[in-house]
């Protein structure tokens, strides 16, 4: 089947898409050495720096989220595949700074051998830093080898609070300390509806049949818990929200962060439509939505689905996820 | 022919195995198209530009350093996991390799210190279809030879275990990477990573020979 894809040179997917990029938020973003996506008016010296790493293909992630109160560096590698050691190890230099880095990192295997790699070399070269390591997916269930607990969308919003934290000018060890407690209180589960194309080669990534979806599908075509007939909105917001919740072991009273991230083929409206299956389940068990987003955050192509991301908040975690921010894909005031 | 060999020999292997994997990788993507995503030809094509690169500035170099610069310029080359396995290779040899001088049982220390720094990034062994299922049976045939013997003779039979390796990966599932996710749909195919491992192998051996 013929690739439906508006391109030029299947090899330089990622230099073109960072051209447009920079012609689109320059005022916010710059692209330094090819593949470092820098904020344009740098954050201080003194407080702590944000950087990570991770393919191209999902955009706006992850560099959609480099500015003002996230991210301060993002290392781009090529579509699907994570940066070299090199330019991450290159990244970290850039940053170094006695205040430290927060280096955030998507459990997937390229991108935790790349980072492991630059981490050993940038700490013997002295670079202060400390590694996070987001792997928020549920699909696997809990007893899931560390492997199959991938980074989805959830490094999003632990951006958020983490650069909020940072531009708040807490200490390396403060950040690292509310980031890893967000990470340990957040959990997503996707799911899929049709599949999509690797831009590069044209391969579909998967195959589902014309009525079905799959829960748990990542955002490479890693498989769920099987295929199973479409269920309405409510019905799939029941199964998944359920799922999150026992995960993150919320309990009535809780305040509670959503996210709705469409894959790049479902519209805001099914999304819109979820959410609102989601408030029902959570009502339902005394529970609040304390804040909420719904958009494209990290997508797959033309993949159709979405990532459902539930977090369990403090006050301390709902201030610095309002705490303002500014980026291409995340602005608040 | 001599039994110890030097930087040009090892050169010549080098660059061997480069004309081996530009020959093949087409059909490296297509393996990697039952098993991933079917780029790893393509990965493997911009890894061997930087080492042809990386060679043709190393001419007034160490050996030691274009190996460790063969290294470092594999994992620029942006290719996922590919990148950091095959560079901390070359980074690994250079770690045990000599100017001039070396006889068969310090080519397999070479060998042996790429494999054993390729090894520290992946925890994958014999039956996981990876690498390592090329890798790993030809560090030990190597290790195995004798090692004031012929320098040929041992690589062409490294190159043989490795391609049976690779061979055997057919009737494996993956336990990493992204093929892990396919679950049994990867069986009949042979790793599109160990493959390339048994072409390196291939091409070093038919590179010293030319």
């Amino acid at each position: 089947m013929a690739m439906k894809k508006f391109i030029n040179d299947p090899l330089n997917l990622t230099s073109e898409l960072l051209e447009g990029f920079q012609i689109a938020y320059g005022d916010k973003i710059a692209v330094q050495s090819e593949k470092l996506i820098v904020r344009v008016n740098p954050k201080d010296q003194n407080k702590v720096a944000i950087v990570t790493l991770g393919g191209a293909g999902h955009e706006p992630a992850l560099s959609g989220f480099v500015g003002e109160g996230m991210l301060d560096v993002s290392v781009v590698g090529d579509i699907f595949a994570a940066p070299g050691p090199p330019k991450v190890l290159e990244a970290l230099r850039m940053m170094n700074r006695e205040a430290g880095i927060l280096f955030v990192v998507l459990n997937h295997a390229g991108d935790v051998m790349s980072a492991n790699m630059a981490m050993e070399m940038a700490e013997k070269e002295g670079i202060k830093l400390k590694m996070i390591l987001t792997h928020e997916d549920i699909a696997g269930g809990p007893d899931a080898a560390e492997e199959d607990k991938r980074g989805l969308v959830g490094c999003v919003p632990l951006y958020k609070i983490a650069g909020a934290a940072a531009e708040a000018g807490k200490s390396l060890d403060e950040v690292y300390e509310i980031a890893e407690r967000f990470n340990n209180n957040m959990a997503t589960l996707a799911v899929a509806m049709n599949s999509a194309t690797h831009p590069s080669t044209g391969d579909v990534l998967f195959e589902l049949p014309d009525d079905e979806m799959e829960i748990g599908m990542g955002q490479h075509g890693e498989p769920g818990t099987g295929p199973t007939k479409i269920l309405s909105a409510d019905d799939t917001a029941k199964v998944m929200a359920t799922s999150l919740l026992n995960a993150i072991k919320a309990e009535q009273g809780d305040k509670l962060l959503v996210l709705m991230n469409g894959a790049g083929a479902t519209t805001l409206m099914e999304l819109f439509i979820v959410l609102g299956g989601v408030k029902k389940v959570i009502d339902e068990k005394g529970m609040t939505i304390a804040t909420s987003r719904v958009g494209e955050f990290l997508t797959v192509q033309e993949m159709a689905g979405f990532q459902m991301f539930i977090a369990k908040m403090d006050d301390e975690l709902l201030e610095l996820w309002k705490a303002p921010c500014d980026t291409p894909y995340m602005t608040v005031n | 022919m001599s039994n110890t060999i030097g930087k040009k020999e090892i050169i010549a292997m080098i660059v061997g195995a480069v004309e081996k994997i530009n020959a093949n990788h087409q059909m490296l993507s297509q393996l990697d198209s039952a098993t991933g995503d079917g780029d790893h030809g393509t990965t493997m094509l911009r890894s061997m530009k930087a080492v042809s690169e990386t060679i043709e500035s190393s001419t007034d170099t160490a050996v030691k350093d274009m190996l460790y610069n063969i290294g470092w310029a594999i994992m620029s080359a942006d290719g996922g996991s590919t990148g950091p396995l095959l560079g901390s290779f070359f980074m690994g040899m250079s770690e045990s390799v000599s100017d001039t001088g070396m006889d068969c049982g310090a080519v397999a220390e070479m060998i042996a210190a790429g494999i054993n720094k390729m090894h520290k990034q992946s925890r994958a062994q014999i039956g996981d279809k990876t690498m390592m299922d090329a890798m790993l049976p030809a560090m030990e045939t190597l290790n195995n030879a004798d090692k004031t013997g012929s320098i040929s003779e041992a690589l062409a039979s490294a190159a043989k275990a490795a391609a049976d390796g690779a061979e055997a990966t057919t009737e494996m599932t993956a336990k990493f990477g992204r093929a892990r996710n396919l679950g049994d749909r990867v069986l009949g195919h042979r790793d599109p990573g160990a493959v390339s491992i048994s072409l390196i192998f291939k091409g070093f051996c038919e590179g010293l020979d030319s």
